[in-house]
């Protein structure tokens, strides 16, 4: 799907009005040229290119694409994590992140898989309905503000969170919610940074 | 021509900063204002973008402001940058130093909770033999509550409680939704008292330094402010051995400054103004400045429960909504076991549990929380931190802002005083639900890292004693008649309830002692 963004024309831009004025002095039959330039039509990096994953490993990327298609599914008009592209996003969000988080979601996606790989044979991504959600047994424990020990345990917990906030902030996800006509305007107030 | 000899010099534009300015620019001082942030401008530098713009789709930039739980990717920008201005602590023992540096300071953002401190904080010692009494009681400060929650517009309803005093108020009218009348009538049983919440209105969308207090304080023609002054240190006269000015910063040049004044009044923020005072190596002299930093522990979400009648579409809408406040209650006529005392809650109804409170995922999760829409009932715990001398901070030398002052290494964490008290809080929240006939979905003990409540207290404490404390019963510094500390830092003990009005009403009062010195000579 197209994702474009429209944004001021250049004459908005410091620059332009200068340059306009001295084009005016110089020549001036352009006066009656002297209109605003069109807008340009511009587009966000998303439409115009795949993700590039490059944090995770290729056998821990397929389980994350498992893990997320299991906590956010897609339905019909109501994208999943999938097709929010949340697995290419946390591989950036999670490359980006202090060591600590790094490790949670490294040695959590691979003790998923090895406790796949034990108890049925074969990789996590390859896993059917029940034996994914068998494997996903921590996820159906009461809530505990302690952290678990067991590593798979502590990934999920933190998957839950990001993989939803990922999927329900996505541009697709939003668009499908919108009978795809997004607004775009609205949304939160974002502090520029400051000089 | 030479820069103006001010007669008081106030660092810092907050609530402290504002009320003394609002205070003494009325009875025609002449004060310099210097703040470390830029003016504001809500217009300028916030614009409104779409969650899926922002490059970290709302999670936020990961590790950029680690200790403020507060950010997020919208208003990341607001906070005081963590790696600009650095701190250091034990990485075993946090604490969350959550930071706002604007003409306004924290008083542009805080959560409007406006509470009087009771004579069970003023004269706790004398109640249960622990810490030290203030040297002020409630008496000492009624009148400053009185006239400061008039300029906040603080709405509340009158209540009779000995240990939440009624104010000022405007008159709460509002009624109770069914759901919260029946939790006021269990929890009536157990003699847990419930009350409206006690907030300020303001005006317009602010109730803020800004809006409230700077305004009036320029129009007197009395009140320069600077902005963007980083100070590094106050300035002492070597031959009168009083303070004389501050040494400052311009925050965008760094170019170095000196601001002239007679007397200098600290409301930097209770760790900022500490900080500007042990890098100046003034008013120490009782060993006691930086030590006994207290908060209130915080645990949000401490009890999550589910209203039946809600979820299965028994109740009428609007059954459940609307929030409240408990206050202190334990330790009043009776003595706990394990802990002295006591803690509030602040609670709402009608909201939608969180997801991570379900045992569920994917698709069942989703429909779990559509079917619990407006169902629940949950509560913030905030408890009083006992102050103890060796919480504390002081100067790491080692490290330095961008503007090359050392910073602040925090040393503190909470003991078991705090976490008993935790533990009974969400008992009782708990046991409170229940008796309503809520399910109970998620309960947790465990308090958030110190700081978080962004309620610092007590790092220069008020006192009888200047051998055991910082500053007298005016805010004025034991060691230098001309040095005033008038924010949180002054605080002997931190209650349960949110101090911004007691910093308020301490402000105005030592603004107000201050100025009949100065019409007397005395300073």
């Amino acid at each position: 799907m197209k994702r474009r963004r429209f944004i001021q024309a250049l004459a908005a831009a410091p620059a332009a009005p200068v340059l306009l004025a001295q084009q005016s002095q110089s020549s001036p039959a352009a006066a009656a040229d002297n209109a605003e330039p069109a807008a340009l039509e511009l587009s966000v990096a998303d439409e115009a290119a795949d993700p590039a994953p490059r944090f995770f490993s290729a056998r821990q990327f397929a389980t994350l694409r498992r893990l997320c298609d299991l906590i956010v599914p897609g339905a019909q008009g109501s994208p999943g994590a999938l097709e929010a592209h949340v697995p290419e996003f946390l591989d950036f969000l999670i490359g980006d992140s202090p060591i600590d988080r790094q490790q949670l979601w490294l040695t959590g996606l691979d003790a998923l898989e090895h406790e796949s790989q034990t108890r049925f044979r074969k990789p996590f991504a390859d896993s059917d309905a029940a034996q994914a959600d068998a494997l996903l047994a921590p996820l159906r424990q009461p809530w505990t503000s302690d952290t678990p020990a067991d590593p798979v345990a502590r990934l999920l917990i933190a998957a839950k969170q990001d993989v939803r906030a990922a999927a329900f902030n996505s541009f697709e996800r939003n668009l499908a919610a919108s009978g795809g006509k997004i607004r775009r305007t609205g949304g939160g107030l974002y502090w520029l940074p400051l000089e | 021509m030479a820069a103006p000899n001010y007669d008081v010099l106030i660092i810092g534009s907050g609530a402290s900063g504002g009320i003394a300015a609002f205070t003494l620019t009325k009875k025609g001082i002449k004060c310099l204002m210097l703040d470390a942030g830029p003016p504001i401008d809500f217009e300028r530098n916030r614009v409104s973008r779409p969650v899926w713009e922002l490059p970290y789709r709302g999670l936020g930039k990961p590790g950029r402001l680690e200790h403020v739980f507060q950010a997020n990717e919208y208003n990341a920008n607001q906070w005081v940058d963590e790696q600009q201005v650095p701190y250091t602590h034990d990485p075993n023992e946090p604490f969350n130093w959550v930071r706002v540096r604007f003409v306004g300071g924290k008083s542009l953002f805080w959560s409007r909770m406006s509470f009087r401190f009771s004579d069970y904080e003023f004269k706790g010692k004398d109640h249960d033999g622990f810490g030290d009494n203030w040297p002020v009681s409630l008496a000492d400060l009624a009148p400053y509550y009185d006239q400061v929650e008039p300029i906040f517009r603080v709405r509340g309803r009158k209540e009779g409680l000995k240990q939440l005093p009624d104010g000022n108020f405007i008159e709460d009218t509002t009624s109770w939704s069914p759901a919260v009348q029946k939790f006021i009538a269990e929890a009536g049983k157990r003699d847990i008292p419930v009350t409206k919440i006690r907030s300020s209105l303001g005006r317009g969308p602010l109730a803020s330094s800004l809006n409230l207090l700077l305004p009036d304080a320029m129009a007197t023609g009395n009140l320069t402010i600077v902005p963007n002054a980083v100070v590094r240190e106050i300035t002492v006269d070597k031959n009168t051995g009083r303070v004389n000015g501050a040494n400052f910063l311009d925050r965008h040049s760094r170019r170095e400054m000196h601001a002239k004044a007679k007397v200098v009044v600290l409301g930097a923020s209770c760790l900022e103004s500490t900080r500007i005072l042990l890098n100046s190596g003034l008013a120490n002299s009782s060993g006691m400045l930086g030590h006994y930093l207290h908060d209130q522990f915080y645990i949000t979400q401490s009890v999550q429960a589910v209203i039946p009648e809600v979820r299965d579409k028994t109740a009428p809408a609007g059954y459940a909504s609307g929030a409240g406040y408990i206050p202190r209650f334990r330790n009043l006529q009776t003595r706990e076991r394990d802990f002295l005392r006591g803690y509030a809650f602040d609670f709402n109804a009608g909201g939608t549990p969180d997801p991570k409170f379900f045992p569920l995922y994917g698709k069942a999760l989703d429909e779990a929380l559509e079917t619990h829409r407006g169902s629940g009932f949950t509560g913030t715990c905030m408890g009083e931190v006992l102050p103890r001398f060796e919480n504390h901070v002081r100067i790491n030398k080692d490290v330095t802002d961008a503007w090359g002052i050392p910073v602040l290494h925090f040393q503190v964490r909470y003991g078991a005083n705090e976490l008993n008290m935790a533990k009974d809080a969400i008992n009782t929240m708990a046991e409170l639900c229940r008796a309503c006939g809520w399910e109970v979905l998620a309960r947790n003990n465990q308090p958030l890292p110190p700081g978080y409540s962004i309620h610092e207290l007590g790092t220069c404490r008020m006192g009888d004693n200047p051998r055991t404390s910082v500053l007298n019963k005016w805010n004025q510094s034991w060691d230098i008649k001309n040095l005033f500390v008038v924010d949180g830092s002054s605080f002997v003990s931190g209650g349960s309830q949110n101090p911004t009005m007691t910093i308020l009403a301490l402000s105005m009062r030592a603004s107000e002692y201050l100025a009949e010195q100065m019409r007397k000579g005395d300073i």
